[in-house]
């Protein structure tokens, strides 16, 4: 099924999920769009995985709703079933089934018949590089191989969502290298893929945007750039003078918005309080105040940076 | 002449090669065996696939298969000579049938359940339940396979059993008749297996049904056993009396019915919890209660029969069965209706977009919407049309007869309106303490079923204290006022001695008035439930049944184009 340009792929309205007392999502909103790939962050007991299970209608929101393509997870989820592939982060294995026959099974419950169900089990044998082991039993496989059977499986019936969780969880690096690649080859697809993971690096480098989850409560939520400007009250600014630095030293200990100030052959490192434009006018006062600035360089923010400054660490 | 063969030979070898007639018919077959796997249940396919594959299906056919030989062995040893005049049927075909029995009473239906719980123990139901099939399917699959693993037992031990018809003392009918029996047996075992399978999440509580589960299989074994032994040995079933036809299309009728409930349970249990899971449920019961209502008539018309040939009365015949009819009714709509009131009485809006919309669907099927309100109101009327009818009998066959109306025919009426006031009066009250507590918290359906059945034992509990605590009603043994709550000392006692015991018409006056009263408390919820109406669905489902609408209008032929085409022609 083709997703609609003019339609967010996934919506995520008010979503609330109580467990008795405990609030696992609060008010959570989002949206994702057809061929983008949006990374879900956030620490363990944030209300990724509760979230997820809602849009893969493994469960219902206690207040909101969620759409996919359009469609309620709760009022529908037969037709979201139908656009949607979920991954947990969990292998569901079945006894005495090997490779082939346990896609065949999946193809087969999600309505695949003769021709159609044969090229749908050919294509994601291929796609995932597990053409070499169809009569493999799946108890024998590698937790890599596993981890691409799940992939497969999510793919089986060509949905145009993803949900993957933890989808990258205990895989060689190889093994990541290659799933990074297949989830950007979906992607590029036109297909829109909600991923969380806590190997951010890999998260930077494949998502279009993030959304960082805490006490089931949306933090921040835009591309990497986006969420580290709007984070940026503190950076980390490295800077180099010609001739002797005591100067410097002393020019930097006079001012309030400079702190953590250490100096290594001829170079300083300092915090700076203050984003972008501060940093430009820290720079112009250093110029100004006769200093021949040969380097000035603010420290871009990781992902795990910026997921380490919008988090504070809490669980529920 | 060999140099002209090797030539021809060569050149053959060298030829495109036709595949033969054989592999052809091969290939014909395999395509026809995929062909008709595409259409069964993807559940039934994968679980053949496991069985076939699995240690404990392997090992559990050989011990049949060898079990078998055993019988076989042991048995011709001992019946020694005799083997070539005398009549061994019997004897080695309850030996066989305890083989048979053992797989299918104990080992099929519990299989089914494994399979079921193992689902959720591996993980796998929620990799199961978000792909398109539904509960209705994934039950029928793992019944189907259960039949599956059925046959093959079957096929190992089906041998043996027409070697039982070579040793005479046997006939066919009443092999046939005890196959059937093992196997609707063993179908219904495993879906009543399946339905356990449903019925928790918790793991102590399935560890205590699974104890619970082995024991009724076992008890169903031993039940198989002595059925089996007693056609064989003691009363050999009268194949050439109409009445065991008539009995077995009952039992046939009571198994399919009773079939589809258990079915459309197990289903609901599973269904995601915004689709609607009492509708189905509540069809099935009017349909057993149909049912169970014509097989009655039929009776009564039988009886009449019977009385206009032979010339003597059956009318107390027919009270009796029709309080023994009513007892059966009673306890039916008393837990059904205890389970329809602890539903959930907010709809959602899937539900809502299925409701009945015209004049008479609202009218007629408005008692089948989900909600505790029409759940009363549905498990009332059921048991309302049933005392109609089986009284509108009575009375029908009294007056044909041209009878007075007797003791006993005074008693079945004052049972069926008193059992009538027991069930509005505590299905109601139970409704109404439900709704009351759903103010302050979440009522699961356990809950409310325990409610009901606290409220019961309140009921028969409370007046048999002060009965007790009482001595002159002890040492005299009388009914009094005091016990009208119980309703089983008071229908007990109607029955056993009659109206006058009981004061039966205060009792039936005042249980009446409770009914009618809690009818009255129950009137308001339970029209704002009936007066629902159905909701639009969301413009994107309208889109897209659109679109599925167009999708199948696509022309076929070069006609259905043309005939595209001038309705585009009219209708620009």
């Amino acid at each position: 099924m083709v997703l609609s340009p003019r339609r967010p792929a996934v919506q995520v309205d008010r979503l609330h999920r109580y467990f008795g007392t405990t609030k696992a999502v609060q008010d959570l909103s989002f949206e994702v769009y057809p061929g983008e790939v949006f990374g879900y962050i956030g620490p363990n007991g944030a209300g990724k995985t509760t979230s997820m299970r809602i849009l893969a209608t493994l469960d219902e929101p206690t207040y909101g709703d969620a759409m996919v393509d359009g469609f309620s997870v709760v009022d529908d989820p037969d037709r979201v079933r139908k656009r949607l592939g979920f991954m947990p982060d969990y292998f569901g294995a079945y006894q005495n089934v090997n490779v082939r026959e346990y896609l065949d099974f999946f193809a087969r419950a999600y309505g695949l018949s003769g021709m159609e169900r044969t090229r749908a089990i050919d294509r994601v044998m291929e796609f995932t590089l597990l053409d070499r082991l169809a009569l493999k039993p799946i108890d024998g496989l590698s937790k890599g191989m596993k981890q691409r059977l799940c992939l497969g499986r999510t793919m089986i019936h060509d949905p145009s969502v993803l949900i993957l969780d933890e989808p990258a969880a205990g895989l060689d690096p190889r093994a990541r290298i290659e799933l990074r690649e297949m989830i950007a080859a979906v992607a590029a697809a036109g297909k829109a893929v909600l991923i969380s993971s806590h190997i951010l690096t890999e998260l930077a480098e494949i998502c279009h945007r993030v959304g960082i989850i805490e006490q089931g409560q949306l933090l921040a939520v835009g591309t990497v750039d986006e969420i580290s400007a709007s984070a940026e009250t503190i950076s980390r600014v490295r800077v180099r003078v010609l001739g002797d630095p005591s100067g410097l030293r002393s020019w930097f200990a006079a001012r309030g918005d400079v702190r953590d100030l250490e100096e290594s052959e001829g170079r300083f490192t300092l915090t700076h309080e203050g984003g972008p434009e501060e940093q430009a006018a820290l720079l112009r006062q250093i110029v100004s105040a006769g200093f021949a600035v040969i380097e000035f360089a603010s420290k871009t923010k990781s992902l795990e940076d910026v997921f380490l400054h919008v988090t504070e660490g809490r669980v529920q | 002449m060999s140099d002209i063969a090797a030539n021809v030979a060569a050149e053959s070898a060298h030829a495109p090669s036709e595949p033969s007639w054989q592999a052809r018919a091969l290939a014909r077959l395999e395509d026809g065996l995929a062909a008709l796997t595409d259409r069964a249940n993807p559940i039934l396919v994968k679980e053949t696939r496991q069985a076939l594959k699995s240690r404990q299906f392997i090992v559990s056919f050989l011990v049949v298969l060898v079990g078998c030989w055993i019988v076989t062995l042991a048995g011709v040893a001992v019946i020694g000579p005799e083997i070539y005049f005398g009549a061994a049927g019997p004897e080695m075909l309850l030996a066989y049938y305890c083989v048979l029995a053992a797989p299918l009473a104990v080992i099929v239906p519990y299989s089914a359940y494994r399979s079921l719980a193992a689902e959720k123990e591996e993980n796998t139901y929620d990799l199961l339940s978000i792909t398109t099939l539904g509960s209705r399917q994934i039950v029928t699959g793992k019944l189907c396979s259960a039949a599956a693993q059925m046959f093959v037992y079957f096929s190992a031990v089906a041998p043996c059993i027409v070697f039982t018809l070579l040793l005479r003392g046997v006939d066919a009918m009443t092999v046939a008749a005890l196959l059937v029996l093992a196997v609707a047996g063993s179908l219904a075992l495993s879906m009543a297996a399946l339905l356990v399978g449903t019925l928790s999440q918790v793991r102590y509580t399935q560890a205590v049904l699974s104890v619970a589960l082995v024991m009724s299989l076992l008890g169903a074994f031993w039940g198989a056993v002595v059925i089996a032994y007693v056609c064989l040995f003691e009363e050999p079933i009268p194949f050439g009396d109409p009445e065991t036809w008539l009995v077995s299309l009952l039992l046939l009728t009571l198994y399919v019915t009773t079939f589809g409930l258990f079915h459309a349970a197990a289903s609901a249990r599973i269904a995601f919890p915004s689709e609607n899971r009492s509708t189905p449920l509540r069809w099935w019961m009017t349909v057993q209660q149909a049912c169970f209502v014509a097989w009655f008539a039929g009776l009564v018309a039988y009886m009449a029969a019977m009385m206009a040939v032979q010339g003597f009365s059956l009318i107390n015949d027919l009270s009796e069965m029709l309080m023994a009819v009513g007892v059966v009714g009673l306890l039916y709509w008393y837990v059904m209706g205890t389970l329809m009131t602890s539903e959930w009485p907010h709809l959602s809006r899937r539900v809502q977009r299925s409701l009945p919309q015209s004049t008479a669907g609202r009218m007629f099927l408005s008692l089948f919407n989900p909600g505790p309100g029409a759940g009363y109101l549905f498990a009332v009327s059921n048991f309302s049309m049933m005392c109609i009818c089986s009284v509108a009998m009575l009375i029908a066959l009294t007056t044909w007869y041209g009878g007075t109306w007797g003791s006993r025919q005074e008693t079945s009426l004052y049972f069926f309106v008193i059992s009538w006031g027991y069930l509005a009066g505590f299905l109601g009250a139970g409704r109404l303490l439900i709704s009351l507590f759903r103010r302050f918290a979440f009522v699961p359906l356990a809950a409310g079923f325990l409610t009901h059945f606290i409220l019961l034992l309140a009921g028969i509990g409370i007046p048999l204290v002060i009965y007790l605590m009482s001595p002159s009603s002890r040492y005299f043994n009388t009914y009094s006022l005091s016990q009208i709550t119980n309703p089983m000392i008071t229908l007990v006692t109607l029955v056993d001695d009659g109206p006058d015991a009981i004061d039966a018409l205060t009792v039936s006056a005042l249980t009446t008035a409770a009914g009618v009263v809690m009818l009255l408390l129950n009137a308001r919820s339970v029209a704002a439930e009936l007066h629902r109406q159905r909701t639009p669905a969301p413009i994107r489902v309208i889109e897209e049944d659109a679109e599925a609408q167009q999708e199948i209008r696509k022309p076929q032929s070069p006609w259905d184009e043309d005939e595209a085409a001038a309705s585009a022609a009219v209708d620009p």
